[in-house]
């Protein structure tokens, strides 16, 4: 479960967050869709502790970000914005070394470790050091990363950029698979398509404001569009950001 | 709560280190670079050991005009001088280094003589010439030997005690013990144990801090849960322990250089560098490594890349090398002010304790726990810029 009340951000005299609220909730996948520079990542960012806000309260499963991020941290797996990898790690290492940080070890660590490398069919990968991997090849032991702790709160930044189309639907997948076990799913992305395929609920950002939200259904009816690009046209005021 | 966080941190360590094991670059820096120090003293061992080899030869020395001063020529003969025929035109052939030095003996040099005046003789060198200076340091001793002896023969025959003329007795005495006239050799040896440690965990300073962000892997590294402060210490430990690696390795190439290699036949001292002295080396050295550790990645914190780090870091290696200038050029006495520099006072304890020297335990306490705050006071800035959310965007 995570929660967004009214947050504020500003680098310098931008402001890039101004009174952003959502939330995201358990068993559901929550697309935060936006054109490039609508704070998207400002607002992940926010969440997953590396960024504090100048406002508002951010918390997941109860736990406020500013008030204890340990707690936040152990309850969140990322994909961030940059998700590079130790290259002279193989790719079970850079799994194993994520694990050991959030108090994994031993068998469950190396059982974890299997299972990720089963479910996102890196078997060819596993252990190879991971210099010189392809986008794809990294994305999965970035995921694999993220979630060796199984956690309930799952922040993706825009998960399929540079993905190839198998690869794409690998994660699409993937993601579904997470929101099927419970986890509370979030995901970033600036391609309305992506979104309207996976998402059970929207929410619209543009220019740091949440400018609509609801499930597809909803959006539609809101805007008064029938199509949900249209939708979405229509909430962020451009057609700015759509393919 | 304390042992979860020596954890993160022991993690944090670990991997810093088999990542690093792996990396060709701190390999060198750590495995074998630090011999290169050693390497050096004992190239100049051997150098210093063929001159002092050479000064045991004759004495090549062309003369001209030797047929006008036959009984100095058999003086110098005696001496263990070789005289050659000279060069057409001695000044030409000693400027370009043809001939270290020539003898000219003038024409007149005959009459000169016989009538007691000064007789001149000229004497072309160039002192410029390093490999010149033990032939003509000894052509001159020759000459004013000859030139007192004539004299005292002289004034004997004009019934004068020859002493008359000698107003002082000038006694002198070597107090220089085979010890530290050896450590005139190894004048270099406290730079290049220092140097060792600032390249021992350059690299891995570098790529833990600057690398890390520069691949993308810091923003993921951070989400874990894992205190900022375990964050550095693990890195910091990391680091310390490529340091401390190639601090034994230059210790332990002294060691043999100094124990076991035979100098005596080089030097004409045999010295040593007993357990007692390499564990004082040692202990001295390390607050100072926990200096140079946070003083690179506090560096490294800062820079936007690899590269930018690298260019810092690798400058900072003239930090030892200052005052190695500063006391070559003037000579330094250990002195309180000096030692509280963190690198300075260190380098004076290592040269004492070479040249077998006693070694002031106050000024010695005051100058680790100086340096050793200095250190904390760093890696605590590393942390607070760790903990905030500029580092990532640097």
């Amino acid at each position: 479960m995570i929660h967004l009340e009214g947050i504020e951000k500003s680098f310098g005299s931008v402001a890039a967050l101004s009174g952003v609220s959502f939330s995201a909730e358990n068993g559901r996948i929550t697309g935060l869709l936006g054109p490039n520079g609508a704070g998207k990542t400002t607002a992940l960012r926010i969440l997953y502790t590396v960024l504090q806000q100048d406002r508002g309260s951010a918390r997941v499963d109860g736990f406020d970000t500013l008030e204890s991020p340990r707690e936040v941290q152990k309850r969140i797996g990322v994909l961030p914005d940059s998700h590079g990898l130790y290259p002279r790690l193989t790719s079970r290492e850079n799994v194993r070394y994520f694990g050991r940080l959030h108090g994994l070890r031993g068998e469950t660590l190396e059982r974890e470790i299997d299972g990720l490398i089963r479910l996102l069919d890196m078997d060819d990968i596993a252990d190879r050091r991971t210099e010189g991997f392809s986008t794809g090849q990294r994305v999965k032991v970035a995921i694999a990363r993220a979630l060796v702790q199984h956690p309930k709160n799952v922040l993706l930044d825009e998960p399929t950029s540079g993905l190839d189309v198998p690869s794409t639907r690998a994660m699409r997948d993937f993601i579904r698979r997470l929101r099927d076990e419970g986890a509370a799913v979030l995901f970033s992305s600036h391609i309305m398509q992506e979104v309207t395929a996976l998402c059970d609920h929207i929410v619209v950002m543009s220019r740091g404001k949440i400018v609509a939200s609801g499930s597809p259904e909803e959006l539609r009816r809101v805007t008064g569009k029938d199509s949900l690009e249209d939708a979405f046209v229509a909430a962020i005021g451009s057609e700015e950001g759509l393919l | 709560m304390t042992s979860i966080m020596g954890r993160g941190a022991g993690i944090v360590f670990t991997k810093e280190v088999v990542d690093n094991l792996r990396d060709r670059r701190t390999l060198v820096a750590a495995l074998l670079y630090p011999f290169l120090g050693p390497g050096l003293i004992l190239l100049m061992v051997f150098a210093i050991g063929r001159l002092s080899k050479e000064a045991e030869l004759p004495l090549k020395l062309p003369v001209a005009g030797p047929e006008h001063a036959p009984s100095l020529i058999s003086f110098l003969e005696q001496n263990r001088v070789e005289i050659e025929p000279a060069p057409g035109d001695p000044e030409a052939a000693v400027r370009s280094g043809e001939k270290m030095l020539v003898l000219v003996i003038p024409e007149g040099f005959g009459g000169q003589f016989r009538d007691g005046n000064p007789a001149v003789v000229k004497l072309v060198f160039d002192p410029s010439r390093n490999e010149a200076l033990s032939s003509i340091q000894r052509a001159q001793a020759l000459l004013g030997g000859y030139a007192r002896q004539i004299g005292q023969l002289r004034l004997q025959s004009r019934g004068v005690d020859p002493r008359v003329v000698e107003a002082l007795a000038i006694e002198t005495v070597d107090v220089s013990t085979p010890q530290s006239q050896g450590a005139r050799m190894l004048a270099m040896a406290p730079y290049l144990i220092i140097i060792s440690l600032f390249v021992g965990g350059m690299y891995l300073a570098i790529d833990s801090t600057a690398g890390e962000r520069e691949r993308g892997s810091l923003e993921s590294l951070l989400i874990n849960p894992l205190g900022r402060a375990e964050l550095v210490l693990g890195k910091a430990a990391a680091v310390f322990l490529f340091t401390l690696v190639a601090l034994l390795e230059t210790l332990i190439g002294f060691a043999v250089i100094l124990n076991l290699v035979p100098l005596e036949r080089y030097l004409g001292v045999q010295m040593s560098l007993p357990l007692p002295a390499l564990a004082s080396i040692l202990l001295v050295s390390l607050p100072l490594m926990v200096f140079v550790v946070a003083l690179q990645m506090m560096i490294a914190s800062y820079t936007k890349s690899f590269k930018e780090a690298q260019n810092y870091i690798s400058g900072m290696l003239l930090i030892p090398a200052l005052p190695a200038l500063v006391m070559a050029i003037l000579p330094v006495r250990e002195s309180l002010w000096l030692a509280l520099l963190p690198t300075v006072g260190q380098q004076l304890f290592i040269n004492r304790i070479l040249r077998a020297e006693e070694v002031s335990p106050s000024h010695l306490l005051i100058s680790s726990v100086t340096t050793l705050a200095a250190g904390a006071i760093l890696l605590a800035l590393v942390v607070r810029r760790y903990s905030r959310e500029a580092i990532l965007f640097r």
